[in-house]
């Protein structure tokens, strides 16, 4: 670990190192559980684009109906499903965690489908205070309301589970909470959001929260030590994402994933391949997700496409509800140019 | 002298033992370390021996060749729960050939501060505005030290006898020192975030408090009195189980808290559930069972310099 040279962009605030060469590309291939086909001559992946301009019951309901219908969704029916919202820290003023409305809207849409248990699960990356959290974020109260469990990923019974990355060093074995391991079907329920370290954060960043923090430590800082980019890729080709829908309703610009402001895209992003959800996010963002490093990497070792040529995108069409979202002046080199 | 709620606690973690020995943080779960120090304490003081023996039994079974203890008996890497098993090996057989080990291990461990270059460095004072070559405890080896981690070694190391004026407990007060939120209080470690001085916490506050305190860091030190302030105000709000707890303790630890302990120590002991234990949650029905039960491991000790 010594040899890992730190980038700026990861000292401004984690002291972590980066792994931006020598990506073992060729062990990956194949060998992801979440891998999707190679590019072709059309689009291959499918990716919903709701307009949803509030949190209101019904546009939420309709706008997930819409989405689930023009996508390929997962069977839920007699499922054990795991809905991974994001809840990386609670600020009264500031849009950080994953609005608990949608995940309320999608727990009935889920139970409408036929799911047979639903479960709430996070492990938190900064405080470690996860009663709180889960209590002042309105989770806990969603999760009496619903009938489902609320689960603390980060103290959860764990074990281990061997990369999809050969060359894995510190994720060779990757130590996986019970309830990712043994769910039938997994939802990833991002905040879009900009992000100080990886530049935005979406459906595979969110992924960082379903390692438990009693084995890799708060703010998940092995997983800094590894490389962001290579421990997304890692922890995403190793567990498969089934669906991600992106909060994007009301998001988060600027210097996020916490000290950020509020922006509002009026969308919900959704579709069963997270890099397609991710890329067609960040480009409703004004981000070109070729130039984000962990979505680059993630579309080179197949964990889907980026290519705008490889995803439909049924709903809205991106240029209509594009909302550039203020970059940290350190990823400006991401905005697509308008025009 | 336990009082019938205090017991029905005790009772609650006897009756939640698994059959390794061990405890998980919920019932019936997998055994990790931190959970199980901390149940094998509250059991010996509440007069079960024979349960906190076989607690310890586990402890012991975690314990590599190097003296290192992981999160649980697979781990074949030593990290931040061993401070749980520090305090159990001292409290309920102190001066054993596990805790001498247990110590050294937990006085070599290898945090990052040693890796970084000078560039590394300038990076962190500039836009994290703190010193990365202070060492402290990172919750992995050879990963960022972290105020947490940095505060339950220190914590475990003094009660478990290691002088304040110990290098790496001298370090340690540093670091938390150094990490502080300037408007008062402590997170997880990082006071800035480029322009941004981000939040302190609750949890962590009370730790780097308790831990300072400990280590005999005085009160009239600005940095205790805002940390004080801080969780008064916190105080206010909504405390989860864990925080309360390790607030009663740094308001223990500090003359200045005294005011505040019975308010606190009944709120605490008001979310006792009626099979008397805290939310379902081991480690944290243990921890309040010893923090509310003034045990001698984690009672305050200030300025044991040596």
């Amino acid at each position: 670990m010594t040899g890992n040279r730190i980038t700026r962009r990861e000292m401004v605030c984690l002291l972590g190192t980066s792994v931006l060469s020598g990506w073992p590309i060729a062990a990956f291939s194949g060998r992801s559980r979440q891998s999707a086909k190679g590019p072709s001559s059309g689009p291959f992946l499918q990716v919903a684009l709701l307009p949803c301009p509030d949190y209101a019951r019904e546009t939420l309901a309709t706008a997930i109906q819409a989405g689930w219908r023009s996508t390929r969704p997962p069977d839920v029916r007699g499922k054990r499903v795991v809905i991974k919202p994001n809840i990386v820290d609670v600020s009264s003023d500031r849009p950080i965690h994953t609005d608990p409305r949608l995940i309320e809207a999608l727990i009935l849409h889920l139970g409408g489908m036929g799911a047979r248990e639903i479960v709430l699960a996070e492990g938190t990356s900064h405080n470690r205070d996860t009663e709180w959290l889960f209590r002042c974020s309105g989770y806990e109260a969603l999760a009496k309301r619903q009938g489902v469990r609320l689960v603390d990923l980060n103290y959860d019974d764990i074990s281990p589970v061997k990369s999809v990355n050969p060359r894995a060093t510190l994720l060779k074995e990757i130590s996986l909470p019970e309830t990712i391991r043994t769910a039938d079907v997994i939802i990833s329920v991002p905040k879009m959001k900009t992000h100080k370290l990886a530049g935005i954060t979406l459906s595979m960043k969110n992924m960082f929260g379903i390692l438990p923090g009693i084995a890799y430590g708060w703010p998940k800082n092995t997983l800094h030590w590894n490389g962001i980019p290579l421990s997304i890729c890692e922890i995403n080709g190793t567990v498969k994402t089934h669906y991600s829908i992106v909060d994007g309703v009301i998001g988060m610009e600027g210097h996020g994933p916490i000290m950020g402001t509020a922006r509002k895209a009026g969308v919900l992003v959704m579709g069963d391949n997270a890099l397609a959800v991710d890329a067609t996010a960040a480009r409703v963002m004004g981000v070109d997700p070729a130039r984000v490093d962990y979505l680059a990497l993630a579309h080179k070792i197949r964990l889907g496409s980026l290519r705008r040529e490889d995803i439909a995108v049924a709903g809205a069409r991106i240029e209509q509800v594009r909302a550039d979202f203020a970059l940290d002046p350190e990823y400006a080199f991401l905005r697509i140019p308008r025009g | 002298m336990m009082n019938e709620r205090l017991s029905r606690t005790a009772d609650y973690i006897k009756a939640h033992q698994n059959p390794d020995g061990g405890w998980g943080y919920g019932r019936s779960r997998m055994s990790y370390v931190e959970p199980t120090g901390l149940c094998a304490m509250a059991l010996h003081i509440g007069g079960d021996k024979a349960g906190a023996n076989r607690g310890l039994g586990f402890l012991k079974s975690c314990q590599k060749d190097s003296g290192a203890i992981g999160i649980g008996p697979r781990y074949a890497e030593g990290s931040w729960m061993a401070y749980a098993a520090l305090l159990a090996f001292h409290a309920l057989g102190p001066g054993g050939t596990e805790e001498e080990r247990l110590r050294n291990w937990i006085l070599s461990f290898q945090d990052a501060s040693g890796q970084f270059t000078k560039e590394d460095l300038a990076a962190a004072a500039t836009l994290n505005r703190y010193d990365a070559s202070i060492p402290g405890w990172s919750w992995t080896p050879r990963t960022t030290a972290w105020v947490e981690p940095t505060a339950l070694f220190i914590i475990a190391l003094i009660h478990a006898g290691v002088p304040a004026t110990e290098k790496r407990i001298k370090s340690g007060v540093d670091l938390i020192l150094d990490r502080r939120v300037p408007s008062g209080g402590w997170n997880f470690g990082n006071p800035y975030s480029k322009s941004n001085e981000l939040a302190a916490s609750m949890m962590s506050t009370a730790l780097a408090m308790v831990a300072l305190g400990a280590a005999g860091v005085a009160e009239d030190r600005p940095a205790i009195g805002a940390g004080m302030r801080f969780l008064d105000r916190s105080l206010a709000g909504d405390v989860s189980t864990a925080s309360l707890a390790w607030i009663l303790l740094a308001m223990k630890t500090y003359p200045s808290g005294a005011d505040q302990v019975p308010g606190i120590a009944s709120r605490l002991a008001g979310l006792q559930a009626d099979n008397g234990g805290f939310r379902g949650n081991l480690f944290e029905t243990a921890l309040a069972f010893l923090v509310l039960s003034d045990a001698p491991i984690l009672r305050p000790v200030s300025g044991r310099r040596g």
